[in-house]
This record gives C-alpha cells, structure tokens and sequence, in this order.
C-alpha cells in the first residue's frame, strides 16, 4: 500500500504525501534545459500539492539518519468506541448514564465498511450486544495492535538503531519492535510479534502472531489468530503522526481493508506515561460472583 | 572500516576479552577501569540489550557465610551444586498437599543456576554485614496496625479478590520491581536509550519504565498526591553510570516493609561487554535506621525477551476463590445436614 501512488479521493485524501517523483523530474527537465517544461511541471506539481491539500515534510533525523518517530503520541477520536462510521449510542449499562454514551464519529476505516463475512458478521453483533461484559478492555486486557494504537490514553515511542520499543499507558502494555528481523515468533501473543523496517519516510511494521482475544474496539469488532497487520508510521508535521494500518485475516473478512488516522504528540511540558495497572479496576466483573457472600 | 578503524577494534577487543579470562575477583574493579563501554551516537554508555539478573546468590548473607564477603571459587561451586540439588531434589516424601506443593522444580522455574559473578555471599552490600537493617519500630507498628486492620475487618484471606496477595493478582510481582530482585523467573530487563530517554523494561508483568534523563525532556516530577505502584523515575548520567531515582510509591507497594516514602536511587554501570551493574539504595527513614544497598552483576542474556500476559491468563484467582466458596459451602452443609441450599 504505497500511499503516494493512491489516486482516489476520499476524506483520507487529506493525508496524502506529494508525489515523490516531482523533483526528479523536474531534474531531468533541467537537463535538457527546456525551462518553460521546466516551469510547466512545477506549476502541475504545485496544483497537486494544493489539491491534496498537504506539504512535503521531512522529519527530524535520529542520529543514525532515519525520521526520528521519537515522543508521546496520541489518538483524538472516537476509533476506540467504533472504528467505523457510527451516530451516538445509549451506553451499554444505564447505571452510567450519558458518561457511558457513545459519542459519534466517522471512524477510521478506509471506505467505512468492514468487509466481514457472514458468520463473522454474526458475531459482530453478537460481541455488540454483550460488549459490556465480553470486550476486553473491560476486563483490561492487553488491547492487541492495531488496538493499542487508538486508546484513550497516551503511547510513547523510544527510537533506537536496532530496537523501538512502544510503550502504552493503556494496562501498561508494552511491544517491540525489531529492525533486524528475529525470525518468526514461537507462539501467538496479545501484542504480537513486531518486525520494522524503513520505506523512506514511513516505519512499516509487519505484526504477526497475534491471538485471537483482542477487538478492534469497544464496538465488538473482532479478529482470528489469522490476523496479520502491517503498519505504516509517517511523520506528516512536527506534531503530527500519520498512522495507517492495513489488516488481513481470510478467516473473518472477505478481502483486506485499511485504516487509516493522524496521532497527535502531546506537547504540554508535563506529559508521560503514568501508571494504568487497570487489573484492580477489572476484577468486580472477572471475579465479583466468586466472593464470599454478605452474611445476613 | 578503515585501516586505523579495524587497528582500533582490534585494540578494543583486546581489551575488553582480556579481563574475561578469570580475573579474580579482587581485581575486578581495575579491570573495570581499563574497559570502556560502547557509545551510543550521542556518546553515552550504551547500556542497550537484555540483561539477566537471575541468580542463586541470596539477598541477605545466610550464616554459613557469616564475617565473609566473598566465596572462593571452591566454595561457589560448592554453592552451586547444593541450591540446584535442593531445588530439584524430588521430594515425595509428605501428605499429597506437600507432594504438589513440591511439584515445581528447575524445568518450571527459571531462577539461575549461579551464583553472581562477583562470588559475593549475598546481594546486599551495604551493611558490610550483608543484611537488610531492621525495621523500625516505626515501621513495625504500621505493619501491625495493618495486620490489626485486616483482622477487625472481618474479612478473611479468600473472601475477594483484593484480599490476595498483588502478585497472585498480576498487578505487582517482587522480581520485576521496582527495584529489581532475582525472582523465580522472569529475571530480565529490556534496555533501550534515546538521547532524552531510558526505557527499562521488565519482563515480568511487561513493565515498562521510560526514564527522562536530559535537561532537554526535563519535565516536573509527579505531585507528592500521586501514587504509583512502580514510582516515579527520573534519571540522570554521573559519568558512565545512569542513575535513576523513584520516589512517589504507594502505601502498597511495601518493598522488603518500606513505606510509601521510600527513595530509591538505582545506578547501572555497564563494566563489561557481557556485565550491566546493576546497584540500588533503599532510603527510608521511617521503616530502616540507614540506607541499604544492594549490587547484582547482571549478565548478557542473548535471548529474547517474551510477553508475560500474567493477568490475562490468571486462573488462580478465580480457582482460589471457588475454592473457598465450595469449602464455605460444604462446612454450611456439614453444620446443618438436610438443610436444603
């Protein structure tokens, strides 16, 4: 999925790169000094700019030259409630009044429809039903990727040459990713097995071995261990992270389909990670019904 | 490389194999002079890889060892031998409780099988005498005030879940810290170092630390009002050592009877290719008359480091729980026969 080579529009078109073959050509037009192609080509190259609406931009380089992804990132949105499009929703239990509402929002899926098949789709809404119980955040879980990504609640990326480690607020979940491939994972995980590797501006991340417990939100919107993700990390601005992912499992969607969703870095001079050890906050409903009863 | 890059290698490793064959231990610290540790771009220490802090050499010097520092060699292999045939030995001897409750050898943990390379008699340093000091009376009044509490509650050990222990719970386990102390597995750390940043992360239970320790990333430390089970660490260089210091711990977190006041100072010192040291210093006035130190030479495990999903696949809990419940219900059952339920 090379971003720059998408021609469609949509409403993710906002976040579309230049056409990385501009200054090429514009070289190869100065070569054969034919300045008025020359300055034809910048125009046509200007109005593409224009109408996709973005500029280039180079990130800052770590020390070993590659863009420096460094710093607490976070999703704005509503992805964690429903990764598709989806209008407000009374909460799941009454008790939490409109706090526990859904609030609405366009969601993050490319195209806006999930292409489930129709067992699968099934169970969607099956999971949609009991989310209060079965989604794993309730039960604070580790939230899988892409899922870690679009948590309420910050992440923190620590570049080195070999290793980046992505640390998460959310239950303390933690990955990392290894830029020089260990080979395959010995067993399937919750957050899986991250290989990255760099495609000029952008860390792709190939995740694979990832099991079959963790949801794509809190709309029951679910996956198989067939889950294969591969990830795209894009510096678009000092302050801003494109994240793009695209997911394949042919045991539950018909064809592979993408997300797609800016992160934000926190820049208030006081921003970390703090300590979310939610297993307190989870155990009423994993364990409520086995304690010992209220004597009479 | 180029020719005065590959002299210079050449040089380097020299010496930095050099102290590997068997130096003794007395002079290990001029050893640690003459090497010097690789760089990261910015020209720190690189500490990065996993460290393994598993070890057999206990936390406090047990008293065969008393008045002694230093095991020789021949008592380290001694040492050695005894402890893994102690925790291996098949033991079938007791009631049918005891005979599971031994089920657990070596093939289930992964506690080490050395002693640390140092062949120090226990990993506290400091008092000379090897021993963690004692509580205060301070100290010891608030853990009996504790106990008293739980007692007047009326709860038992088995009525909910928060009445278990935190790491029958996932939400704390000794060896993973903070600080870090050999466990019964588990006994790594993840090091990974950004110019601004060291991230620390434990194995057990995943728990990441990313330490800020430039000026530039400086940024205020956590209100006195917020409590963290793992603190709250800033760091800083003192040349070639990284030291992070964690204040902000809660009132249940009570590492070795600490209080939530405790200030915990960690430095770590890479002396070697294949050696992290790893130092720490509890200071807590209100629960030990001095500070104490600890000193565990970590090594270079050249493994990979795996998930631990502790909570998510925590079945004790919930069968600790039924437990009770169907104990609670067959007493019932035996004080009132016929009764109906």
């Amino acid at each position: 999925m090379n971003i720059s080579r998408t021609t469609h529009t949509n409403r993710f078109s906002r976040y579309r790169l230049p056409p990385k073959s501009c200054p090429r050509v514009l070289r190869t037009a100065w070569v054969r000094n034919v300045v008025a192609v020359a300055i034809a080509l910048t125009a046509v190259c200007t109005t593409l700019l224009v109408a996709q609406n973005t500029t280039p931009y180079k990130a800052p380089r770590t020390a070993d030259g590659k863009p420096n992804l460094n710093g607490i990132w976070q999703a704005f949105g509503d992805a964690n409630w429903d990764i598709e499009p989806h209008a407000a929703a009374a909460p799941a239990i009454a008790v939490t009044g409109a706090i526990g509402a859904t609030p609405p929002g366009m969601g993050i899926v490319e195209g806006g429809t999930i292409p489930y098949l129709p067992q699968a789709a099934a169970k969607k809404a099956e999971n949609y039903k009991n989310r209060q119980t079965l989604d794993p955040e309730a039960k604070c879980y580790l939230p899988g990727v892409p899922r870690a990504t679009y948590m309420p609640q910050p992440l923190q990326m620590v570049q080195s040459e070999k290793t980046i480690l992505m640390a998460y607020q959310y239950a303390g979940a933690v990955r990392t990713i290894y830029m020089e491939n260990p080979g395959p994972a010995p067993a399937d995980s919750w957050m899986g097995w991250s290989v990255g590797r760099w495609e000029g501006e952008t860390l792709v991340v190939d995740v694979t071995s990832l099991n079959d417990q963790t949801w794509f939100d809190r709309a029951g919107n679910f996956h198989s261990d067939a889950l294969h993700v591969i990830e795209r990390y894009t510096r678009t601005g000092p302050d801003h992270l494109l994240y793009e992912a695209t997911i394949e499992d042919p045991k539950t969607f018909s064809r592979p389909w993408k997300i797609s969703m800016s992160l934000y870095r926190r820049v208030e001079k006081d921003a970390q990670l703090m300590e979310f050890k939610c297993v307190e906050f989870s155990e009423e409903l994993l364990y409520g019904h086995l304690r010992k009863p209220v004597a009479r | 490389m180029t020719l005065r890059g590959i002299v210079l290698t050449a040089v380097l490793a020299a010496i930095a194999f050099a102290p590997a064959a068997s130096v003794p231990v007395v002079a290990q610290s001029v050893a640690q002079k003459a090497w010097t540790a690789p760089r990261t771009p910015d020209g720190k220490p690189d500490l990065q890889g996993i460290w393994s802090y598993a070890t057999i050499t206990p936390v406090e010097r047990p008293a065969e060892f008393a008045g002694k520092e230093f095991m020789t060699e021949q008592e380290a292999v001694a040492y050695e031998k005894r402890l893994l045939q102690e925790n291996n030995r098949d033991r079938r001897d007791g009631t049918a409780a005891e005979d599971v409750g031994r089920a657990y050898n070596d093939f289930w943990w992964d506690r080490g099988t050395k002693v640390v390379s140092t062949r120090r008699t226990s990993l506290v340093v400091d008092p000379p005498d090897g021993k963690i000091p004692p509580l205060t009376q301070e100290a010891q009044r608030r853990a009996a005030d504790r106990a008293a509490a739980r007692r007047n509650s009326g709860r038992g050990p088995y009525d909910g879940p928060e009445d278990r222990p935190l790491g029958e719970r996932c939400i704390m386990f000794g060896s993973g810290g903070v600080p870090m102390l050999p466990g019964a597995y588990n006994n790594n750390v993840q090091v990974v170092q950004t110019p601004d940043q060291v991230a620390l992360v434990s194995e057990m239970i995943h728990d990441a630390r990313v330490v800020p320790v430039s000026g530039v990333d400086a940024r205020p430390p956590l209100p006195k009002n917020i409590r963290q089970y793992r603190g709250d660490s800033r760091g800083h260089w003192e040349g070639d050592t990284l030291v992070v210091v964690t204040t902000n711990f809660t009132d249940k977190t009570n590492f070795r009877g600490s209080s939530e006041n405790m200030r915990l100072t960690e430095r770590f010192t890479r002396v070697s290719e294949d050696t992290l040291l790893y130092r720490f210093t509890v200071e807590d006035p209100s629960s030990f008359a001095r500070p104490w130190t600890v000193e565990i030479p970590m090594w270079k495990n050249h493994e990979l480091m795996y998930e631990y999903a502790c909570h998510e696949g925590n079945s004790s809990i919930a069968g600790v729980l039924s437990g009770a419940r169907a104990e609670e219900k067959a007493a019932a059952g035996a004080r009132t026969p016929g009764t109906p339920r």
